[in-house]
């Protein structure tokens, strides 16, 4: 109980009160520089757990294709093999130009130097990569056509509104009316600052109230608890 | 089935408008059509911004936060930008709080060489590569950069560049650019380092983003924004260097084009058959 619950709140809370306290707290010029110091400390360690939170996802990802191999049957089997494969390969040469990065720095090889690791990159993920987000548009002409059906006053409105973003973020847009670009701006800058303004606001209350709980320890969902 | 039923099964088809729109999208890349790109006010300032406030040896910090899917429309911008300081005689800062920095950078750095010839690593530009942490990465980079990193993406301690001599924080900084395929990450650079150091930022988005983060240009948090494929293409006409972004342009204004087609007709054929129901009905 104590070090399952307790003691990761109570540090939690402890971190929440000194970020407070080094951000908006101002003493003297001496303090404010310690503070600052401080909290710059804090905001390194949690780039240096981010960076270890890494391995432990990709070693994650590699127990799970694991146990998917065994348990998840033939037609699951082929993509954890390729998950597999292509995650120790890449681990493999990344590896290996970490280690010439010590060993030879004169080389000037590093992780994502490593020739072998550079050219799978470049070679496999990156046209991989891009052919699923090209296939996207595809979907998106799709679902447009299906969607903008004008069936009453409010889906007409939002049917024109898109027509006009969308021939005034083309050139073509120009040639048909001069007006779709400044019409188009006007949209983004002024209805559409409009919407967007609360949403944000909303999500920075939602921010500060989440750290309330947290602070009284009434958070505990991030433990993986419900209540 | 009467004629306007006949229509709708052809136009429902996706066999139809997917094949038109390879067309539409691959046959102006090949043959391009060379449609006049006007240039947004919005686009203008942002240029006029650089050009009026960044003055000769002036630093500049890049962060380079997209994957290869979104290059096509983010890497146009990216290089424009940079020609533009590299023009100006900037010094340019660059790093990247997501994984595929690294690799996204050097396919810029081997699409650009006319951008980077007569300029020194090191002195004139540094990329520090991946920096993992997300938020709080960027809180400790705008308080010292050296005291988050000490080497560079090529294994260089960053105590040996004439460059990271000069810039340590972000208040060192003339100008933050934004380029990122993410929402949160203009987020994390408003909080960090404009509402406690003021340093101007300008954001360089993909179309679909824009919207969500176009309230910070509205509070004059960021100094401007380069949206997409068509605000890259007006940044390389401006900075008088034609890439990618204007070649694709018209394959954009072809592509949006059919898809604007296809909703007219639909809905043509749409409220033509609910008449004809309505009619039949009548009678």
């Amino acid at each position: 109980m104590v070090v399952r619950r307790v003691l990761p709140q109570f540090i939690v809370s402890l971190v929440i009160i000194l970020m407070l306290i080094f951000y908006f707290f101002y003493i003297n010029d001496d303090v404010a520089k310690t503070f600052s110091a401080d909290d710059k400390a804090l905001s390194d360690w949690a780039v240096i757990i981010s960076s270890f939170a890494l391995i432990v996802g990709g070693v994650d990802i590699f127990r799970f294709h694991l146990t998917q191999l065994r348990r998840g049957g033939l037609k699951q089997a082929p993509f954890s093999v390729v998950t597999l494969i292509a995650e120790l390969t890449m681990v493999v040469f990344g590896a290996y130009g970490l280690a010439l990065s010590y060993l030879n720095p004169a080389l000037g090889i590093t992780i994502t130097t490593q020739p072998q690791f550079r050219w799978l990159y470049t070679y496999v993920y990156a046209p991989s990569d891009s052919a699923m987000y090209s296939i996207l548009v595809f979907y998106i002409a799709s679902a447009s056509y299906r969607a903008f059906r004008v069936r009453n006053p409010m889906a007409l409105l939002l049917l024109i509104v898109a027509i006009i973003v969308m021939l005034g973020n083309t050139s073509l847009g120009a040639l048909i009316w001069p007006g779709f670009l400044p019409l188009r701006d006007w949209i983004m800058t002024i209805p559409n600052t409009a919407a967007f303004r609360p949403i944000t606001i909303g999500a920075g209350l939602g921010v500060i109230i989440l750290g309330l709980r947290m602070l009284v320890w009434r958070e505990v969902s991030w433990m993986g608890r419900r209540e | 089935m009467s004629f306007l039923s006949k229509v709708e099964k052809v136009l429902s088809a996706r066999e139809l408008l997917y094949t038109l729109l390879l067309v539409a999208v691959i046959a102006p890349i090949l043959s391009p059509i060379g449609l006049p790109i006007g240039i947004s006010s919005r686009t203008r300032d942002v240029y006029n911004y650089i050009e009026n406030n960044l003055k000769p040896g002036c630093h500049v910090y890049v962060e380079v936060y997209y994957e290869v899917a979104a290059r096509g429309e983010l890497e146009p911008a990216l290089m424009a930008l940079t020609k533009q300081f590299f023009d100006k005689g900037c010094k340019i800062v660059y790093g990247s709080l997501i994984s595929t920095g690294p690799i996204v950078f050097s396919l810029m750095l081997a699409g650009a060489p006319d951008i980077f010839a007569g300029k020194e690593y090191g002195k004139d530009y540094v990329f520090l590569g991946y920096i993992s942490g997300g938020e709080s990465a960027a809180a400790s980079l705008a308080k010292s950069i050296k005291g988050t990193v000490k080497v560079d993406n090529y294994g260089n301690p960053l105590e040996t560049l004439p460059l990271m001599k000069e810039v340590d924080s972000a208040t060192d900084f003339d100008l933050v650019v934004i380029v990122s395929s993410g929402t949160d990450t203009f987020n994390y650079y408003v909080r960090q380092w404009y509402t406690p150091y003021h340093t101007p930022l300008l954001f360089a988005a993909l179309s679909v983003i824009a919207p969500s983060i176009e309230p910070f240009v509205g509070a004059k948090q960021a100094i401007g924004m380069i949206v997409g494929q068509r605000g890259a293409a007006e940044y390389e006409l401006l900075v008088g260097r034609k890439g990618l972004g204007i070649a694709s342009m018209d394959a954009q204004s072809i592509s949006h084009l059919l898809i604007i087609v296809f909703i007219v007709l639909g809905n043509v054929v749409y409220w033509g058959m609910r008449v004809t129901s309505r009619g039949g009905g009548r009678k």
